[in-house]
């Protein structure tokens, strides 16, 4: 199998000057091509602090995270825009989309960003949307859509620029459960035809229920680490 | 690039009634500054005209040691010959000759110092447009001799109407005070009120004979075929008349040209008034629209929207709320000033007195000034770079992970 991210020992310490806060504590953490990985544990326990560092969002106080082999720890806050925009999809919890761009647009954005030719964007756009089945709705403003047609185009977003895995924070927090298992099914799909790596954290059991493998982090650290057989139907 | 550009326009138009006020108040500002402008333009060439084709002339030749202390003695030399090369000059439209002395006019209710100018009627009005400036009476009726014309304020000073005797006294050509009485027949008013209190006219011939000075003249004013002719006519003149004091009315009213390089600076001064007042509402604006997509920026920089590409985000968010008013004051503010420069504007009769001191005429006529277009707008862009500032490095500074979390 193919390592895409490889943490060693991160620490992120929040309040140094006074009681130190470990946000995240001496995690070390593999993540395979291909993978379909849960984050859970309860609130306050880590998740979104170590999602955004392996996204390259947030840096880290201790340790080191290469992903693809590239160490990004050390890189400066500009290289890691462009590393970000080649390597990494999000989908976060709300607020996902530019308003102002339509569905079509705010996937092709990012291919934009990239400078990707028009006639390649065009291309992966009507893919993309026929992969989300909102192929009626690339037209729409974002304030025109679901909650869950607004994830589901978050997660066309995240894959138009062909990334090595995609971090989902709490993707499915603000849908009802039929939207939800609508954008797992389409995560899903991904997954197994297209070998997409999703890595999503989730409060909800039924969300857990189909991962392939559930991280378990308690005060910043991962206390089970376990594969399990999906059920995704 | 292209997608940016579409970005920042749909975004100026999320929030359309703040968007609104941006663009109307540069509208208003732009108008205002551009009127001022146009007025000022306006009324400078006016008082320009005024003075050179009512007052001073284009140029003046005087006795190079007249001015010094206004002595009689010194008039013009060789008068024929300069009169000759005059007339030859293929630049000079007219002229007309004067003579001068200082002196003391008196009536019964009092006396006043002032300035004697012989002139010859005809040339005169030609000239400096004399017999338009007649309001009561006329020029001189040439049946009698010793007629004078004096101006309205000082007509209203003295209390000096038609018909009224004055006595005006002054030095003859050897010192000697001679004095003559003179019968108002005409009052004039000028667009110089200060002028016109210390200045009479009376004919020529006369003055000359009371001043023993047969032939003489002091002050020939000249009339070129126009303004742009004046460097040439002044070098082609200065050449041929060595004798002479040649001045052109910049020289003769330093005031004038004091006061229309003022007026240029004070314009472009106003203008960049405006502009800094428009830059605190435009920074204002762009910062609280900054604010309000706080998540959504962070998530735009989250997902590698690079520090460059939101730079030029917000630069064109705020050149859009600012340039697109621009139009609208530009064609506003030349629409009035075309129909000003038509119908004139006058200030009420209150401001009368206080603008004819100044020497401007009580209606003005502007003047787009179309040549200060290219470097006001030019100005207005630079407002809108400098005001994106400010709002973009707060853009630029937000943590996109902190953002997020909002
Ligand atoms: N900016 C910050 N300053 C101080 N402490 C912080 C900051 N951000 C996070 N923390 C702390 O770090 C810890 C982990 O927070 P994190 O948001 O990663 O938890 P989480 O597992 O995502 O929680 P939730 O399920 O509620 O989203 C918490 O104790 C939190 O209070
Ligand atoms: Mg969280």
């Amino acid at each position: 199998m193919e390592t895409i991210i490889d943490a060693h020992n991160i620490s992120k310490i929040y309040n140094k000057e006074s009681i130190p806060v470990y946000a995240i504590n001496q995690v070390h953490l593999h993540i395979e091509k291909g993978e379909f990985t849960a984050l859970v544990g309860p609130s306050g326990s880590g998740k979104t602090t170590l999602l955004n560092l392996i996204g390259g969002l947030d840096r880290a106080d201790e340790g080191s995270i290469s992903i693809n082999g590239e160490e990004i720890t050390q890189m400066s806050s500009g290289d890691l825009i462009d590393f970000r925009l080649k390597n990494i999809g999000f989908v976060f919890q709300s607020y996902n989309l530019i308003p102002v761009l339509t569905a079509k647009e705010n996937v092709e954005f990012i291919m934009q960003l990239q400078g990707i030719n028009e006639k390649d964007r065009i291309e992966r756009v009507k893919l993309l949307f026929k992969q989300i089945g909102l192929e009626d709705k690339m037209d729409y403003r974002p304030s025109q859509l679901s909650g869950g047609q607004q994830q589901r185009v978050a997660v066309a977003r995240a894959l138009a620029s062909r990334p090595q895995f995609v971090l989902a924070d709490e993707p499915t927090a603000n849908l009802d459960s039929a939207s939800a298992n609508n954008l797992l099914d389409i995560m899903w799909k991904l997954n197994q035809e297209e070998h997409i790596t999703f890595i999503f954290s989730t409060h909800d059991q039924r969300v857990i229920d189909r991962a392939k493998r559930v991280i378990t982090l308690v005060d910043g650290r991962i206390v089970s680490d376990t594969n399990q057989v999906p059920i995704n139907h | 690039m292209l997608v940016i550009i579409s970005m920042a326009w749909r975004n100026i138009w999320r929030n359309k009634a703040r968007s609104f006020v941006i663009m109307f108040s540069v509208a208003l500002g732009i108008f205002a500054g551009l009127m001022v402008m146009a007025l000022y333009k306006g009324m400078m060439r006016d008082r320009i005209k005024a003075l050179i084709y009512q007052e001073t002339g284009h140029l003046q030749l005087h006795n190079p040691s007249f001015k010094n202390d206004y002595e009689v003695k010194f008039t013009i030399d060789n008068l024929a010959n300069v009169n000759n090369l005059l007339t030859q000059n293929r630049h000079v439209k007219k002229f007309t000759l004067r003579s001068i002395a200082q002196g003391m006019l008196a009536t019964t209710n009092g006396s006043a110092g002032l300035q004697i100018n012989g002139i010859d009627p005809a040339s005169e009005n030609n000239c400096s447009e004399l017999n338009k400036k007649i309001i009561i009476g006329q020029v001189f009726s040439n049946q009698k001799k010793y007629e004078i014309i004096i101006g309205q304020k000082l007509s209203k000073k003295m209390k000096i109407s038609l018909g009224d005797k004055v006595v005006l006294t002054f030095t003859d050509h050897t010192d000697e005070i001679v004095s003559g009485a003179f019968r108002v027949v005409g009052i004039m008013q000028t667009s110089n009120s200060a002028w016109e209190e210390r200045n009479v006219y009376v004919q020529r011939n006369e003055l000359n004979e009371l001043l023993g000075l047969p032939n003489g003249a002091h002050e020939i004013a000249v009339i070129l075929n126009s303004n742009e002719e004046l460097p040439v006519a002044m070098m082609d003149l200065k050449s041929k008349m060595k004798s002479v004091l040649l001045e052109d009315w910049k020289k003769l009213s330093p005031e004038t040209e004091l006061m229309v390089d003022t007026v240029d600076i004070t314009s472009y001064i106003i203008m960049v008034i405006i502009l800094i007042a428009l830059a605190f509402g435009i920074i204002n604006t762009m910062l609280m629209s900054i604010l309000e997509r706080t998540r959504e920026i962070g998530m735009m920089m989250a997902l590698g929207m690079n520090k460059l590409k939101l730079f030029v985000l917000v630069l064109m968010e705020t050149t859009f709320l600012t340039l697109s008013g621009l139009p609208l004051g530009i064609i506003a503010a030349i629409s009035l000033s075309n129909y000003i420069a038509e119908n004139g504007f006058s200030f009420g009769a209150n401001s009368e007195e206080m603008m004819r001191k100044y020497g401007f005429g009580t209606t003005i006529y502007t003047d787009f000034a179309y040549e200060k277009l290219a470097m006001t707008i030019l100005f207005v862009v630079t407002t809108a770079f400098i005001s994106c500032l400010y709002p973009a490095i707060r853009a630029l500074k937000l943590n996109p992970m902190e953002a997020l979390r909002k």
